[in-house]
């Protein structure tokens, strides 16, 4: 037995050097070329027509055409539409409903060898549209005519023409355009409502192959001749490493970019380590808004703007952005975050500590019963926040009750009408760089109904109302003079939240990942990375 | 026997649909709604009620739960994923011999590694050898496996590049760019030897207290008596009827262990069953969460009924019971 033992643990040993010595050189022999990336949790979907995260969107960048997108460059000039398969700005008819794009695609085919027309993002349109899809994009489209049923009939392809019809004037339509729903499919592509894991694309990239979550491989588009940086020849996706495991891979190398992020107490160790935006560690805002919106409807709050506004007052926004750990974002007491066109810096509330002498004075008389309910998520830092919470409104003669849910439940249960909550605690991600996208969206009180709400603090406000659509129709800096403007206003007379922070974006990214660019919108730009 | 065996198998099937009823019934008690998901933050009533009518989930419950059952016996189908609409059947597939190498090789290696050990400790007891192993023991058994997978993969990975940090690679036809059975035991062995750790301290002092009580047996003696050597002794006498009731408790915590994998999955980053039901309880994706209860169960069920059926064959008093 001993002797079986023994023959046992050589051979044991024997592999593990074998394999240690085949181990290093393959990671010599994948260095070259290929950017890799580490993903925690695998996509959603590879189809444009279907994904949905912002891991999903970040993959999209790098492989879709689109009629309008963001230049591959940082700062200010990556937030400008600019026209990618357009030949330049679409025509505009006087009543703003109908869009007419030139489509010039000389520079790219699909990756199978397919050319893109006019007729390619039609495709892209009658896919969504098709209930069979269920795709999550019928929101971004359900102004387009005729966007009920697939094809659309609002949607004509005519030789190198695209004309899309409107129901009504959608001056953020181009913005809309850039999201990756609408980036060009080949006509022939299928209806399949599982998604296409390795769907055709005419952008710098596509998809070579995908075994979900494990990996995801994007090649060089062979077809593309166009403007968009390709730099790597390849990027490879792990999927399903934890975020501790991954902070040491990118470390050591083996990994160039932990796409799914770091642990939140490394952000700390790694900015002291290789410092801030200076080629590893890398902060970058995002376009969100993390808020309390305060039921407007019912309870406490409800005609209660002095209470608001002592909320407003009193909730330590320093403390609260801490519980996100190192540089997790900016302390905000608006409803467009930076970065968003429109916006415009006012001194509304205190950032830096709260004014409890304010807020008490607010307060006073109109507290009701006492007592708040807060609906809270019951994971990452958001617990922490309430603790938080509940001690800055107490000071002001609040009781908390925090109510913890899965994040799902809680979305559910703010998002039903008459809910029996107070405050919830929220976070509002950009879809698309418009500012409509947070005041029409989250505060339109005529889109209140029964269920699946987005307006949590069910602020129903008819002047605010009717301004909104004002501003919704207006075009070029009137709309974004007029948005920033009602952020403001908004704020100063109703307060039907209490913003506390913008989010920060913190990447890690390898010694040797190089040309890092970031999109607001979607994150770090995969095409633009070369290596070192 | 045959009306044991048909016995067992009937509670077999019982156990089955309770087992899978009761997760369907967790789901709905939950206030989650998964088309609210699939239609994302811009979700419309128009949107969330068309994909629970794709979904199926308009429907009541118990409806459901038989279209599932009829999915399942009929067409062998765990259905499809809520989340990202893959085949369930193909997720669990992919993943079941990810935690079947984990949990097989980490056995393998916690038993390499608590029979000898259990053995000599037993031999030499109380010795410096006993005691240093005991205390070692007393570690693994309260050490977290999570604990323990971090430090490996900090030292042995990320400091000493003994092994791969994380990641895994498939014994047969790689799926990505990884493969054979030296990739895939290079970048199982931290997993494993995490794994093992907890178990093998339970087996060293378990495989201890077997030896020592064997080695006061009459028959041992009379071994000794007759003149046999030491070696002989351990070897004929000792070890093998120490490691009988050692083998029965090794199936059943091979059992255990498929549930337990998911801690090593984690840290590890390997594809694993534990690993894809966390990430489904994550985002209320019931498919895919009946998928990997349906797999464990039958595991356990298909394991308790042949591990049932041969002891009644070699002891036939069991089936009276």
């Amino acid at each position: 037995m001993q002797l079986k033992l023994g023959t046992a643990l050589a051979v044991l040993v024997t592999a593990l050097l074998v394999s240690g010595a085949a181990g290093a050189s393959t990671r010599q022999a994948t260095a070259g070329g290929t950017l890799n990336v580490d993903l925690a949790t695998d996509v959603d979907y590879t189809d444009p027509a279907l994904s949905y995260l912002s891991t999903g969107w970040e993959l999209e960048y790098a492989t879709c055409l689109k009629l309008m997108n963001y230049p591959d460059q940082n700062g200010p000039k990556g937030s400008q539409l600019i026209p990618e398969a357009a030949a330049g700005f679409p025509r505009v008819s006087n009543n703003g409903k109908t869009y007419d794009f030139t489509i010039d695609t000389k520079f790219t085919k699909f990756s199978d060898g397919t050319p893109v027309t006019a007729a390619s993002f039609k495709a892209a349109f009658d896919r969504l549209a098709d209930p069979k899809m269920q795709s999550p994009s019928g929101a971004f489209m359900s102004d387009v005519v005729g966007a009920s049923r697939s094809p659309v009939s609002g949607i004509q392809a005519k030789g190198s023409h695209l004309i899309i019809n409107l129901t009504h004037a959608g001056p953020d339509l181009l913005a809309r355009l850039a999201m990756p729903f609408f980036c060009a499919v080949p006509a022939n592509l299928a209806h399949d409502p599982n998604g296409v894991n390795t769907p055709p694309s005419a952008g710098p990239y596509y998809v070579a192959s995908r075994v979900p979550n494990r990996t995801i491989l994007l090649k060089r588009n062979p077809y593309y001749k166009g403007k968009r940086p390709h730099n790597a020849a390849q990027i490879s996706y792990t999927i399903g490493n934890s975020l501790d495991a991954t902070y040491l891979r990118v470390q050591q190398g083996a990994s160039d970019y932990a796409s799914g992020g770091i642990p939140p107490a490394a952000y700390a160790e790694a900015a002291q380590k290789f410092g801030i935006n200076k080629g590893q560690f890398w902060v970058k805002p995002f376009l969100s808004t993390g808020y309390l919106a305060f039921n407007t409807s019912r309870g406490i709050f409800k005609d209660n703007v002095a209470l608001r506004k002592a909320v407003n007052q009193a909730i330590d926004r320093r403390a609260l952005l801490a519980q996100g750990g190192y540089l997790a974002g900016k302390r905000t007491d608006q409803i467009l975050p930076p970065g968003i066109a429109g916006f415009r810096d006012a001194d509304l509330y205190p950032l830096k500590q709260p004014n409890l002498k304010a807020a008490q004075k607010l307060a006073q008389g109109h507290t009701g019963d006492g007592t708040v309910v807060l609906y809270e998520s019951n994971r990452g830092a958001s617990p922490l926040r309430a603790q938080i919470i509940q001690y800055n409104l107490k000071q002001i003669g609040l009781n908390v009750d925090t109510k913890l849910f899965a994040r799902a439940v809680q979305l559910e249960k703010e998002g039903t009408r008459g809910e029996l909550f107070d405050i919830a605690d929220e976070q509002w991600g950009a879809d698309y760089a418009d500012p409509y996208d947070f005041i029409n969206v989250l505060l339109d009180g005529r889109t209140i109904q029964a269920t699946n709400n987005n307006d949590f603090s069910y602020f129903n406000d008819p002047t605010f109302n009717k301004q909104m659509t004002q501003a919704s129709l207006l075009t070029g800096s009137k709309r974004y003079t007029a948005y920033g403007n009602l952020d403001v206003a908004i704020m100063q007379q109703a307060a039907p939240w209490a913003p506390r922070s913008n989010a920060n974006n913190r990447m890690f990214v390898s010694q040797r990942f190089g040309c890092f660019t970031y999109s607001p919108i979607y994150t770090v730009d995969l095409a633009a990375a070369c290596l070192k | 026997m045959l009306r044991y065996f048909v016995r067992r198998l009937l509670w077999a099937c019982m156990l089955f649909v309770a087992v899978t009823l009761v997760t369907f019934v967790i789901f709905f008690v939950i206030p989650a709604d998964p088309a609210r998901q699939v239609c994302g933050q811009r979700a419309t009533p128009e949107c969330v009620a068309r994909a629970q009518h794709f979904l199926g989930t308009d429907r009541p419950m118990l409806v459901q739960y038989a279209k599932f059952l009829d999915r399942l016996v009929v067409h062998q189908s765990l259905g499809r994923s809520f989340t990202n609409r893959q085949d369930v059947t193909q997720e669990v597939l992919d993943a079941a011999p990810v935690t079947a190498s984990l949990v097989f090789g980490g056995a393998v290696l916690w038993l390499m590694i608590s029979i000898p050990i259990g053995i000599l400790s037993a031999v030499r007891s109380r010795s410096l050898l006993d005691r240093v192993t005991m205390v070692a023991v007393l570690v693994g058994i309260s050490a977290h496996p999570v604990w323990i997978g971090l430090l490996a993969a900090y030292f042995m990975g990320f400091r000493l590049h003994l092994f791969p940090i994380t990641g895994y690679c498939d014994l047969f036809s790689p799926t990505g760019d990884c493969g054979g059975p030296i990739q895939w035991a290079y970048h199982l062995f931290l997993p494993w030897a995490t794994f093992a750790v907890l178990f093998a301290a339970t087996y060293v002092r378990m495989i201890r207290a077997y030896v020592i009580e064997t080695l006061g047996e009459d028959y041992v003696r009379t071994a000794r008596a007759k003149g046999a050597s030491e070696a002989r002794v351990l070897r004929s006498h000792v070890i093998r009827n120490a490691l009988l009731p050692v083998v029965t408790i090794l199936g059943m915590d091979i059992g255990l262990a498929l549930g337990g994998a998911f801690f090593t999955e984690t840290v590890y980053g390997l594809p694993g069953l534990g690993k894809l039901v966390v990430g489904a309880i994550g985002t209320f994706d019931l498919p895919t969460i009946e998928g990997v209860v349906v797999f464990a169960t039958l595991c356990i069920i298909v394991f308790n009924l042949i591990v049932d059926t041969v002891y009644a064959w070699v002891d036939p008093r069991i089936r009276l019971t």
